[in-house]
């Protein structure tokens, strides 16, 4: 894959408020306020502040996050994160050291006697 | 300093404000203001208000442009819309419609 040219950054300096869509990966060291659809995988870094619902296939927060979190693979949630919101994602991870407050779902296949 | 790239495969619509230089090769919408450069590549498409120092153009750009230093279009560039800079170059090949606006005075 050309990571080069899939691989957007929000720098620490900027700040973006509306609605962000894409294909490719994305790393946010910024701000980023509003909505986040992504199909690939979204970073955000320590010094990243996220104000936003988030949809991304695989999504890795080292930063600030609040807001709700759809993910179609995996969450990991790394031990200097802080995040509010709902979780859903069949895979979650928090290290130890996150913060988080909200509910999780992980879509767990119930027996059927339940 | 990590610059900021959108990407190739990202679109937003919204308004991006910030101090440090920004490349655009994806799709930006609604507004740009910044302190420092902001380059649109050839494969970049802006259809917004822009407030920055510089501005390099070698994409696709509808609005206005108010640059505090210099507004470059490179050939190959569209754009279209009112430029407003002390310093504009336009080169061989670039398409553009619109006024400029070099506001002499001072000079």
């Amino acid at each position: 894959m050309a990571q080069s040219e899939q691989v957007g950054i929000i720098g620490k300096g900027i700040v973006i408020k509306g609605n962000l869509t894409g294909a490719g990966d994305l790393v946010i060291e910024g701000k980023v306020e509003g909505q986040i659809a992504l199909k690939n995988h979204l970073t955000i870094e320590s010094t990243g502040n996220v104000q936003a619902d988030i949809q991304a296939d695989e999504l890795t927060i080292n930063g600030e996050a609040s807001g709700n979190i759809d993910a179609s693979s995996k969450v990991a949630i790394s031990a200097s994160a802080k995040v509010a919101g709902d979780i859903k994602a069949p895979r979650v991870v928090i290290e130890d050291g996150a913060v988080f407050n909200g509910s999780i779902e992980m879509e767990v296949k119930l027996p059927e006697d339940v | 300093m990590a610059n900021t790239v959108i990407g190739s495969s990202i679109v937003i619509d919204g308004e991006i404000s910030g101090d440090e230089d920004l490349v655009v090769q994806g799709t930006v919408k609604g507004k740009i203001s910044l302190k420092e450069s902001l380059f649109v590549e050839g494969s970049g498409i802006v259809e917004a208000d822009i407030e920055t120092q510089n501005v390099e153009v070698a994409g696709r750009v509808t609005g206005n442009i108010n640059a505090s230093e210099k507004v470059e279009l490179k050939s190959d560039c569209r754009v279209v819309g009112d430029i407003r800079a002390p310093r504009i170059l336009i080169a061989d090949g670039a398409s553009f419609k619109g006024n400029v606006d070099m506001d002499a005075k001072g000079r």
